[in-house]
């Protein structure tokens, strides 16, 4: 029996392998392919991505499926977060081609480095062990460092990427400390059989919450909330733009997917204890978040604000799912799903504000300053439109995606009891409303400084156009996506 | 499904008109009137079932998984705010047509102005909290839209910005309370929120929801302290102001108090805060109308100052009160639209509303002086016209008013001197506008406007006179359905004859009135002046600005405090933050020993870790100002670690920790030369000084150590849960053949990562020396080290066969080298041989060759082991890798899957006993590999130097 080499079900990982496969084909295509048909990068890479999400598609069945000795799930909620990954990385590739191109960046190491790392990230999403989201994690982190730096002459892109790496390479140490100690307790790293063990009551409760302290703080800084947020202005900043739109937007998502599986699939017995802290992150968050991005006058660092209290918002979400330690079914679910969709709209609202960005920018001019919409209205009255919509949504205001995004997440925060911490948010998001507007006010009052005629390939203004009306579109029928969200954990938790 | 086609006709309509073509002035205006006149036509046909069944419900679903449903529902008091919106909306779309000048961008004007009538009748028709915000949130934002309409004018576009600032800040206020309201409620539903006035009130959170409500409620009536946008909001077309300014969006914030009146009404805290904002609002802003130069000014003022008026009466607590509010609501509506058209037609037809310019203007245009002064009459309270019967109304509350005696007769006071105001104002702007003598040097010449453009006004003023006269016929039935919607079956008797007797409140009508006249008078001498007497200083738009200003500045400060772009600050507050969280479970849970007993201590061995932490600590100390003996200590702790293993009786972890160690710290080494010198020009941290910040520093590393130590202490003393260790140790002889566990384990057991992670090390090893093949150092460290230098002083001729040995006192370890590289040969082939039952293995064999390999380069110099030694990497690695596969498929001709261990027992003549795996070809393998790769990466780096080299002598530096 010892002897069998036993082959795990491969089907489960098939988008992964077919990933990986086109990757390492990418990887000699480029040695093959001359500088001249460099647009065959993109076009293999969106093509890698289509193929994955057909195969997703393919064999989502709503069931759970282990393999790989249960280090890996195939579950509803994987399939349909990696559905949303496959998009929203298609459509970093679309926005930031012209961006690369213009500045002499668009190599083959972008395309492969954002593969590698959109694997790492369905590796997260579909871990069903500490090891697997692990490798994941250090997949996707890695690779994204070296994105940042992938604009190697710039010294403020260098600085981000080694503030990043050491950072990052400090949280994933704490993330790793925290699982060792809840192996240390359970006697495993399997999720599953570590939710069973604090579940019968065979471990070892302290140790576990200490391991519980470090878990959160390095979840908190993949997500970017405070007191662990210090990298994300610098390296929003510092990093070319077509980068900062990946970083602010697909890994948004293997974050979510990290706290859920850690915490809700895995420590939900400790829930007491978590939502504490995240509690804890999500006040600092919302507050510092808000208040710091009023200073801004970077666009980029102020949506990187924004992004925080962003994922402040979705902690108050996570944190809403147990009220005194008693978990109602549809409460949890419901505050779970909140904070799917909040993760799923905020993807959607910062890919089309990034994209934004790069849509004005040009070889040799970054459009990252707020006043570089000055007067957009004047220049595009369309994109002005869009830009407009994206902040409108962006701040909370009604008709638009993010209005119930956020209202989704404060009624599961009511529900939970957290009344005065939702009033908080709120009046946060008034905070929040008044750099939002800034941006809008700016676009449609002032007179344009740039007066150069916009430059995009028509792919990208049309696809910023759609993400644009999505944003509106989710707005009117938020229902969509909710009942999506919804069902996603019905059938995943 | 009526009720959805009120709602949903406007938007329609706007949708229609945003895509007609920009010259299309009166398709816009049949459109858009057509749509409003619908809508006000649908409105009227439902006042009967209205009245019979008190409430029309509509629930569409929406968004069920949100909880949210389009639920719209419509009672007596929404009927009458519906009728107001539809109504005034399509006269003032006529109106608008002939405003308009052929040159704006119409369809933008109509497609905005569709839009907010649908918002706001979203609020008045909204049977759900939340949902009401939302319309709530969208007439902001469509006004915001009108209001920047000629966004080409600076103070457009100023005005535009603050009033969505204040109002949309006030709706996000809004939105917390009804959070609130509606938890405590138990629903948003309008009438669960409605059934549930008890709780709430006796709720600890009415403050928070009463403060945050008002809030949202006085912001978007423009009442004080949050007045001051209004005015500057008249930069909008008249048409905007005529609509949005008198009769609809500053109405939904008393529509909103009115409303929630049942709910939320009653209590002292209401009293006050309503209350007072309203005394204020009324008094204040009456007071400050009275010196405006602007047509629309006076109005706006007005318009602040009669708002007040009903907030008044809505926060006095009284059923009778909230019934000349909701009169008072209507009234204002009628005459402030149509003194607004008035406004609009003067500015049209002469090209300015400036009361210094303007006069006389009766002679030109009477009609329209006609309509203004009637309009004008009743917004001063003159009887016979309805602006009399509801201020009757409230001078009879403020005087029955029960509450103690200062504020009795404090209150009549006020009112009354609020009264006085609104006659002076009203008798100004018409004895300015109309009277005195013709106006001389007016932009245009005036001439009165077209019929269609007077009659909106004409139907307004018609309306004021007929409540005026018989308002039990034309408004009775309409108010007492509207109030009884709010009240239910409190509803309190009263009558709405124009006649009651002589009582207090005529006496005060009266004295308003007379005093009006007298204070008319003597501003008569002012004409011309700008300035407000007294209250020249308050100024709400500089506070504004100075707050917003404020908020800015504010956060900027806060963030140069709280947050910093340095590497070390932000790696201190993670190591900080993660410190504390672990300190404060310490309390709660303890954090206690486990029960496994500690060995005794042991002399020797708590020295050893001693050396090795006085070395670890030496590493932080010198890390800033010596590297190279940083690394060196770094490597004496490494060493404690790699005793301690031995100690505890794991020579196989041990000797690998110990290779690796070296190998580690030799290429560290290799490379720190590389690192670039101190940057003078990069800013030392400021704030602490050195040595606080030192202090600091030190107390969270070791309290993180300490830290981190008792947490490991912790683990190991509780009994270790079981892993997977005691399986290998009990199979590793009967199934792996050998005697080391570990090494049993990475040859055999998983095999097959080990071979994963060979080839992975093979990779590493193309990839650093082919990314450093190109690698051109920064030119400041291209200056060699003076050790070196003195050193390389007579290099040998390069390239060369003959490169000798270095002189001097290098000359000796030199040679002692050269003797060692036989000697360890054969120790790493001892370890590699005997790995399988004793410590060693193919790894640490191979790091043992390797490492000798290093030294021969560190000592012997770059130039004398290649001219001699030739060792190719690439075909150790190869062949290494190949081995290992070989040895994994040899496994196939015995039928085992890959990578099957088969051993051969037996006796050989003269060695004796022998037993032979193929684990050993695997082994092998390794060994190659390992070395291969090591020295690959080695010969990598040294390269460097003879690069740095070519360098030098390339620019001529001779140095």
């Amino acid at each position: 029996m010892l002897n069998q080499f036993v082959t795990p079900d491969l089907q489960p990982a098939a988008p992964e392998i077919f990933l990986l496969i086109m990757s390492c084909v990418i990887l000699f295509a480029d040695l093959v392919v001359g500088q001249v048909q460099r647009w065959m990068m993109s076009a293999l890479t969106i093509i890698t991505l289509v193929g994955a999400a057909v195969l997703t598609y393919v064999t989502m069945d709503g069931q759970v499926v282990l393999t790989f000795s249960n280090m890996f799930v195939d579950d509803l909620l994987s399939d349909f977060l990696k559905l949303v990954l496959y998009v929203a990385v298609i459509a970093v590739v679309i926005y930031s081609r012209s961006y690369l191109v213009a500045r002499n960046l668009e190599k083959a190491e972008f395309y492969l480095l954002v593969l590698f790392s959109t694997l790492g990230m369905m590796v997260m999403i579909s871990a069903a062990h500490f090891l697997t989201l692990y490798l994941g994690l250090e997949l996707l982190s890695l690779s994204l460092y070296a994105l940042v730096a992938i604009d190697r002459d710039s010294a403020r892109s260098t600085e981000a990427a080694m503030k990043y790496f050491v950072l990052g390479a400090l949280a994933s140490g704490l993330l790793l400390y925290g699982m060792s100690m809840v192996y240390g307790a359970t006697g495993t790293l399997e999720i599953g059989a570590v939710a069973q063990a604090i579940y019968h009551g065979d471990a070892n409760k302290t140790i576990l919450v200490f391991g519980l302290v470090f878990l959160v703080a390095g979840i908190a800084f993949k997500l970017g909330a405070v007191p662990f947020h210090m990298w994300v202005p610098d390296v929003y900043h510092g990093a070319p733009t077509a980068i900062t739109l990946f970083i602010a937007s697909a890994p948004k998502l293997a974050a979510f997917a990290m706290t859920l599986r850690l915490l809700v699939y895995g420590l939900f017995e400790l829930a007491d204890q978590w939502q504490l802290m995240l509690m804890m992150l999500a006040v600092l968050s919302i507050a510092l978040g808000n208040l710091a991005a009023i200073a801004q006058t970077n666009l980029k660092r102020m949506l990187a604000y924004s992004g925080i209290s962003h994922m402040g918002f979705m902690l108050l979400a996570m944190m809403s799912g147990v009220v005194g330690g008693q978990a109602d079914p549809f409460g949890t679910l419901n505050a779970y799903s909140s904070a799917l969709y909040y993760s799923v709209a905020y993807v959607l609202m910062s890919l089309g504000s990034f994209g934004m960005i790069l849509l004005l920018s040009r070889a040799g001019h970054e459009a990252e300053m707020i006043e570089d919409f000055k007067g957009l209205n004047k220049r595009n009255p369309w994109f002005a439109a869009v830009m407009m919509v994206l902040m409108f949504s962006m701040a909370g205001i009604p008709f638009f995606i993010g209005f119930f995004a956020k209202f989704s997440v404060l009624l599961a925060a009511v529900k939970a009891g957290y009344v005065g911490i939702a009033v908080f948010a709120v009046m946060m998001s008034l905070v929040g409303a008044f750099y939002y507007l800034r941006v809008v006010k700016i676009m449609y009052f002032d007179a344009p400084v740039d007066t150069a005629p916009i430059e995009a390939p028509l792919d990208m203004r049309v696809l910023l156009s759609l993400n644009g009306l999505a944003v509106a579109v989710f707005g009117l029928f938020p229902d969509s996506i909710m009942m999506l969200c919804t069902t996603t954990l019905v059938r995943s938790l | 499904m009526e009720l959805a086609l009120i709602i949903f006709l406007p938007f329609l309509g706007s949708l229609g008109a945003a895509f007609l073509p920009p010259n299309a002035r009166n398709a816009e205006a049949w459109l858009a009137g057509a749509a409003a006149l619908a809508a006000t036509a649908i409105t009227v046909s439902l006042y009967p079932q209205v009245a019979a069944e008190g409430v029309l419900r509509l629930n569409l679903p929406w968004a069920p998984a949100l909880g949210l449903d389009i639920s719209l529902r419509m009672d007596g008091f929404a009927w009458l705010f519906a009728l107001l919106v539809t109504g005034m909306g399509t006269l003032v779309v006529i109106y608008a047509r002939y405003y308009m000048s052929p040159a704006d961008p119409v369809p933008r004007f109509f497609s905005f102005f569709l839009v907010f009538m649908g918002a706001m009748l979203g609020v008045v028709l909204s049977g759900h909290l939340i949902q009401m915000v939302m319309f709530w949130e969208m007439t902001s934002l469509s006004s915001f839209m009108l209001i920047a309409y000629w966004h080409h004018r600076g103070e457009a576009r100023r005005g535009a910005r603050m009033a969505l600032t204040v109002t949309g800040a006030g709706g996000l206020a809004l939105f917390g309370g009804v959070l609130l309201l509606g938890h405590i409620a138990g629903g948003y539903d309008l009438d669960t929120v409605l059934a549930a006035a008890p709780q709430v009130k006796a709720h600890p959170w009415y403050p928070a929801v009463l403060a945050l409500i008002a809030l949202g409620a006085l912001t978007k009536s423009a009442q004080f302290p949050f007045h001051f946008w209004l005015p500057h909001a008249m930069s909008a077309p008249t048409p905007v102001s005529a609509y949005l300014h008198s009769a609809t969006m500053v109405k939904a914030g008393v529509f909103l108090l009115a409303r929630l009146w049942p709910v939320l009404a009653g209590t002292d805290a209401w009293f006050w805060i309503i209350g007072g904002a309203g005394l204020c609002s009324l008094v204040l802003a009456g007071y400050l109308a009275m010196f405006q130069q602007d047509m629309k000014g006076v109005l706006a003022y007005s318009t602040i100052s009669h708002l007040g008026l009903i907030t008044l009466l809505l926060g006095m607590n009284s059923e009778l009160a909230l019934v000349a509010a909701v009169f008072h609501i209507a009234n204002h509506a009628t005459f402030k639209a149509s003194l607004f058209m008035a406004a609009g037609i003067v500015d049209h037809e002469t090209g300015t509303r400036d009361l210094g310019r303007l006069s006389g203007l009766s002679r030109a245009m009477p009609l329209t002086a006609a309509l203004a002064v009637v309009a004008a009459a009743a917004m001063a309270g003159v009887p016979l016209l309805n602006g009399f019967l509801s201020k009757e109304m409230f001078f009879a509350e403020t005087v029955f008013l029960d509450r103690p005696d200062w504020q009795r007769f404090g209150l009549p006071l006020a009112a009354t001197l609020a009264g006085v105001f609104s006659v002076a104002y009203s008798l100004r702007l018409i004895q300015r506008v109309f009277f005195g003598p013709p106006a001389q040097d007016l932009p245009h010449t005036p001439h009165e406007p077209t019929r269609w453009m007077l009659l909106p006004s004409a139907l307004l003023v018609a309306a004021c006179v007929l409540v005026g006269v018989v308002p039990e016929l034309v408004i009775g039935p309409y108010l007492r359905t509207a109030t009884g919607a709010i009240l239910g079956a409190d509803a309190p008797a009263y009558s709405l004859a124009v006649w009651h007797g002589f009582n207090t409140p005529l006496l005060m009508s009266f004295v308003a009135l007379g005093g009006g006249a007298l204070l008319h008078g003597a501003l008569l001498a002012r004409r011309g002046a700008t300035t407000v007497p007294l209250l020249e200083s308050i100024d709400g738009r500089h506070l504004f600005d100075v707050t917003l200003t404020a908020l800015t500045t504010g956060a900027e400060r806060a963030l140069r405090r709280l947050s910093s772009p340095r590497l070390q600050m932000q790696m201190l507050l993670i190591f900080a933050v993660a410190l504390g969280g672990a300190l404060l479970l310490v309390k709660p849970f303890g954090i206690g020993w486990g029960a496994n007993a500690p060995q005794p201590l042991d002399p020797a061995f708590a020295l050893l870790w001693l050396v090795g932490g006085a070395c670890a600590l030496a590493v932080a100390w010198q890390a800033k100002y010596h590297r190279f003996a940083a690394v060196a200590f770094a490597g004496g702790a490494g060493l404690a670690t790699s005793l301690t293993f031995v100690w505890f009786s794991a020579p196989d972890l041990a000797l690998t920790q110990l290779t690796v160690e070296v190998v580690t710290t030799v290429l560290i080494l290799l490379g720190l030369r590389w690192l670039p010198r101190r940057d003078e020009r990069i800013a030392g941290p400021g704030g602490a000084t050195p040595r606080l910040r030192r202090s600091r520093d030190i107390l969270v590393a070791g309290g993180c150590g300490l830290g981190l130590a008792a947490l490991a202490y912790a683990v190991l003393t509780r009994p270790a849960v079981d892993g997977i260790a005691p399986f290998f140790v009990q199979q590793a002889l009967p199934q792996g053949g050998g005697l080391n566990v570990v090494n049993v384990i990475l040859v055999d057991f998983r095999g097959f990562d080990t071979f994963g992670e060979i080839t992975v090390l093979g990779i590493v090893a193309l990839t650093v020396y082919a990314l450093l093949r190109r690698f051109r150092p920064a030119p400041e460290s291209m200056r060699l080290p003076d050790q070196q230098h003195e050193q390389d002083g007579d290099a040998s001729p390069r390239d060369s066969q003959e490169a000798m040995l270095p002189a001097g006192a290098m000359m000796l370890p030199a040679v002692l080298v050269r003797l060692l590289l036989p000697l360890a040969l054969l120790v790493s082939l001892f370890f590699l041989l005997r790995g399988h039952n004793a410590p060693g293995g193919g790894f640490v064999g191979g790091l043992i060759l390797a490492t000798a390999v290093i030294l021969q380069y560190l000592v012997g110099g770059t130039h004398w082991v290649e001219s001699r030694l030739r060792i190719h990497p690439l075909y150790w690695i190869a062949i290494g890798l190949l081995l290992a596969a070989a040895a994994g498929i040899g496994a196939a001709f015995a039928g085992a899957p890959f990578l099957t261990s088969q051993a051969w027992h037996g006796t050989l003549p003269v060695v004796g006993e022998l037993h032979l795996s193929s684990v050993l070809l695997f082994d092998l393998g390794v060994y190659m590999l390992v070395v291969g790769a090591t020295t690959l990466m080695l010969v990598a780096i040294a390269h460097q130097s003879l690069r740095s080299q070519h360098h030098r002598t390339a620019t001529g530096d001779t140095r």
